[in-house]
């Protein structure tokens, strides 16, 4: 027997299925050789329609395919990231390849598959869906990071990305195996039940760890980085961009199920491990990132970092806790986008991402470098920027639920990070540039967009209140 | 919304010029230098007027906005002054009313500079006005932050190690500070950074001791840094000596005072059982802040690094005076923090003005100054006489008062505060005596004085205010006298 399918919950999943069909076919009617960019333009028309489409769920809640998927607020807050995560991509994305030429069609097509897995994954409800959606998602960024077939950085980051990931997926089925087999279910609802009633057992225990391992290759945690800086560096940079906002958030929606839903009532046994792998991942992350000389490859160290300070929030356990991460990864999402966004802009005009490039940037572009310096100040966690508004969050959940070491820890990488990010920033604002200091253009809609990000990272920072209620909201509403 | 709190509008009007800045073309220096003057003159004669008409008499928090601001955390946006907070606020209008006239000299990259420098003076403004412990820290950072900049690309040799030390130090004591006001949040467990109600609230039970003894140090050491307590200062000299005069100005004179500010509300005042246990730790390093930076000032041929090390060594008397606890020891610290502020900023910027024409601070190769600029060389003269305590100026009064309060628990340390005067006459009057008195060195001989009444206008408002409050200490005292002392 069928179980029951409510195709409501999952309108939004069938509509980005639907573009990603239309738009397959649109690229094999076009003639092969068009130069224009009618993909990307039906994309984000596409898009536009979806971000609407997405308003009208809000108050959407429920499970479809037999408890498979469910739709809830949490699910709902996360698709919203990745919608509006993907507009910059997308505009990146045009943007990047304009310089390079080439095939840019199907890297839009790879886009839309990636926006589907990741939404699927917000909504899982099951692990063997949660499987099937990470992979959905991976694959394509698999095939994004290798992307430039002429640039070895890209091709060793493909690689090096497609065999570790390959080896966390073979870990997450791992793990899952032991959970179904101690549970005798996959459904996230019956593995919750056997949470709440036993005592947690080695075989659980293993099962945990094996899928968190696979789900800390997606947001960057130690000791599951390795990938992250060779990754970073040698992907085109709008899969970059993808990486550390997207995937990287969509790895935390699975871990606030896992470990604010499913293993709850574990909480006693697991927050002494996350609070000392938030520790490790922020000391390493920063602490490499100060070295760096190539700006997507401090970003991946600085992603790094910030997975770590994500991972107090859950090692908090608390409401609080988990509305900070909500919050963080929203601001985030905007402070690292502008911060892509320069650097796609940058390289357009400059064909260079090393940081010692970038001197003297605000002589050449003052919109470019204001953008650029808000960011990494957002980064660093000052105020009145949205970056330190979601730090003081997670600060204040984990002093609330005792790890003073841990929030002092975080204090110490906010001064490490501090110091990498001003550097960029004295680059671009005090060196003097190397060669004739030519104004870089930057056309319309990218000023626009940049104005979006800048006023994001602002609005944000400034006006809290609403957005953390949201966050808040987001959490309180989860299924569990 | 009509906003009639005039406190609102000290932080609004400088921002409604830095919004301006935005649109108005880098180019037209002149009417940038216009705009930022006129946003940082009215808030300066805003905060005359708040100062002057706050009613000592009937004390307490007055000119009160509260506007919930996130309410799921308990955070307001809550201003209000009461007799510490007016006149440090009087501080800063008078430092930044100077600082902003003095900055004519700066003629690169004028629209940046501005828009940064109006930045440092929101956030010290807000800061100081702030009656809620979130926003104090967020305006904190706000006014120290900014200074990276303004440092490293307006300053001089030596820019950006000094402007990155001066912001990381600063940025590690507020963030070692902001874990201790998060466990004095949730040790109160009141679910509200307004100050106000955890006053209240603690008046009547007070934090337990395991919180206050944990707090208490974090707060202290963390705004201690700002506050440049031995032997966290080494970021002060060579931000101080870097940086461009009116970054200089509001750095020493006023922004380290928001360490001292700080430790005073929300540690002192908030945890007085365990400023007993601490507190004497703190005299202690005092007597280090005094001697051994004053014997360092005396050892500097850099006009600027004298004068930092010289304003590092004054704050051990802020920090005797907060360890004194009693009504005459913190009625004195407060005092000196405008007495100290007002002097540190003239100082800086006449140390400035001769720097704008010679291009160099090194007393040996100066000399004779006072031959071309008597105007300047008498203003300093002033300003190091005020320094090292001669009645008749703010300062005398102050560090009587300081002494006063520490005689009775702190007598060694008290001694030596006393030995650390001299040794301030030592090098204020060395400094004359090299730069401005002597031969007459030849290459000096195009300088030209201040001239004109604008020229002259910041020296006499800094000078000015420094003789009218030591000649009649009760025009601040009257404010600072109602302070609200826990325990005596």
């Amino acid at each position: 027997m069928f179980p029951s399918i409510d195709w409501h919950l999952i309108s939004l999943e069938c509509l980005i299925t639907a573009a990603f069909v239309a738009l397959v076919v649109m690229d094999i009617l076009l003639p092969k050789d068009s130069r224009d960019d009618r993909i990307g333009i039906s994309s984000f028309i596409a898009l536009a329609g979806l971000i609407g489409f997405w308003l009208t769920q809000r108050n959407l809640s429920g499970t479809s395919f037999g408890g498979m998927f469910s739709m809830d607020s949490l699910a709902w807050f996360f698709k919203g990231l990745f919608l509006l995560a993907m507009v910059f991509v997308f505009a990146m994305t045009g943007q990047f390849f304009k310089s390079l030429g080439g095939r840019r069609n199907e890297f839009y097509l790879l886009l839309w598959l990636a926006l589907l897995g990741m939404c699927l994954m917000a909504s899982s409800n099951d692990l063997l869906l949660l499987f099937i959606s990470i992979e959905i998602l991976t694959i394509s960024l698999y095939v994004m990071t290798a992307y430039l077939k002429s640039d070895k950085h890209s091709l060793e980051a493909g690689m090096k990305y497609l065999i570790l990931g390959a080896l966390s997926s073979g870990f997450f089925l791992f793990g899952a195996s032991f959970l179904y087999g101690v549970t005798h279910s996959t459904r996230f609802e019956a593995i919750q039940n056997y949470a709440a009633t036993h005592a947690m057992d080695p075989a659980a225990a293993f099962g945990l760890v094996m899928v968190f391992a696979a789900i800390g290759f997606k947001i960057a945690s130690v000791p599951f980085h390795m990938w992250v800086p060779d990754v970073y560096q040698g992907a085109p940079t709008p899969v970059t961009a993808l990486l550390s906002v997207g995937s990287k958030a969509a790895g935390f929606v699975v871990v606030i199920r896992l470990f604010f839903g499913i293993f709850a009532a574990w909480h006693g046994q697991w927050s002494l491990v996350l609070a000392v792998l938030a520790a490790m991942t922020m000391c390493y992350g920063n602490l490499a990132a100060m070295f760096q000389t190539n700006i997507k490859r401090l970003f991946g160290y600085s992603s790094i970092g910030h997975a770590g300070y994500l991972l107090m929030g859950v090692a908090a356990g608390s409401v609080l806790g988990a509305s900070a991460v909500n919050f963080y990864l929203l601001g985030y999402l905007f402070t690292n986008l502008a911060a892509f966004l320069v650097i796609v802009l940058f390289f357009n005009a400059v064909g260079s991402d090393e940081i010692k490039d970038y001197a003297g940037l605000s002589r050449r572009s003052g919109l470019l470098s204001c953008a650029m310096l808000l960011a990494l100040v957002s980064l660093a966690g000052i105020p009145p920027l949205v970056g330190f508004f979601g730090k003081f969050a997670l600060l204040m959940a984990t002093v609330q639920s005792g790890f003073v070491w841990l929030a002092l820890i975080a204090a110490a990488n906010i001064v490490v990070s501090l110091y990498y990010y001003l550097l960029v920033a004295k680059r671009i604002y005090v060196d003097a540039p190397h060669g004739p200091a030519s104004p870089i253009p930057v056309s319309r809609p990218m000023q626009w967009l940049l104005g979006i990000a800048m006023a994001g990272i602002l609005i944000i920072g400034i006006y809290q209140g609403p957005f953390l209620d949201a966050a808040a909201l987001a959490f309180k509403g989860m299924h569990f | 919304m009509m906003i009639s709190n005039p406190l609102s509008y000290i932080l609004l009007l400088p921002a409604v010029a830095l919004l301006l800045l935005f649109f108005v073309p880098g180019q037209r220096t002149s009417l940038i230098r216009s705009v930022a003057n006129a946003g940082i003159l009215l808030s300066s004669l805003l905060s005359v007027w708040v100062f002057s008409s706050y009613n000592h008499t009937a004390g307490g928090f007055q000119f009160i906005e509260n506007v919930p601001w996130v309410p799921a955390l308990g955070i307001s946006y809550h201003l209000g002054v009461d007799g510490v907070n007016s006149v440090l606020v009087l501080l800063l209008g008078i430092c930044s009313l100077a600082a902003v006239l003095l900055s004519a000299s700066i003629k690169e990259r004028v629209k940046e500079y501005y828009i940064l420098l109006l930045l440092v003076v929101i956030g010290t403004y807000w800061a100081f006005l702030s009656l809620d412990i979130f926003f104090f820290y967020f305006a904190h950072e706000i006014a120290t932050v900014p200074a990276f900049l303004l440092i490293a690309v307006w300053g001089s040799e030596r820019k950006e190690y000094g402007a990155m030390k001066l912001t990381l130090y600063l940025t590690a004591g507020a963030s070692l500070a902001l874990i201790g006001l998060l466990g004095l949040y949730f040790g109160l467990g009141l679910g509200t950074f307004d100050l106000v109600a955890i006053q209240q609230h603690l008046s009547a039970h007070p934090l337990p001791m395991d919180v206050q003894n944990w707090v208490f140090p974090l707060i202290v050491l963390g705004f201690g840094v700002t506050l440049t307590l031995w032997p966290f200062y080494t970021w002060a000299p060579v931000g101080y000596a870097t940086a461009p005069t009116a970054v200089s100005m509001l750095h020493a004179g006023v922004i380290k005072k928001l360490g001292a500010y700080a430790i005073l509300r929300f540690a002192i005042l908030l945890m007085p059982q365990a400023a007993h246990n601490w507190m004497p730790i703190v005299a202690t390093l005092a007597v280090f802040n005094i001697l051994y930076c004053g014997l360092v000032a005396l050892t500097r041929r850099d006009l600027k690094y004298v004068l930092g090390y010289s304003s590092c060594s004054h704050m051990g008397y802020i920090l005797l005076g907060l360890a004194c606890m009693n009504v005459i020891g913190l009625n004195g610290v407060v005092f000196l923090m405008f007495a100290h502020g007002i002097m540190a900023a003239l100082a800086f910027a006449l140390v400035g003005a001769v720097e704008d024409q010679t291009k160099t601070r090194n007393m040996d190769e100066l000399g004779g100054l006072a031959k071309q600029m008597p105007f300047i060389a008498t203003c300093f003269s002033m300003a190091a006489l005020a320094s090292a305590g001669v009645p008749g100026f703010a300062n005398f009064v102050a560090e009587i008062m300081v002494l006063l309060g520490a005689w009775d628990q702190y007598r060694w340390q008290t001694v030596a505060a006393v030995l650390g005067i001299v040794l301030t006459a030592v090098y204020m009057l060395k400094a004359i005596r090299l730069a401005f008195q002597g031969p007459v060195n030849a290459r000096w001989a195009g300088l030209t004085d201040a001239q004109t009444p604008l020229q002259k206008l910041p020296f006499i408002l800094l000078l000015g205010a420094l003789i009218i409050v030591g000649c009649w200490p009760l025009l601040i005292l009257n404010h600072v006298g109602n302070i609200y002392v826990p325990i005596h």
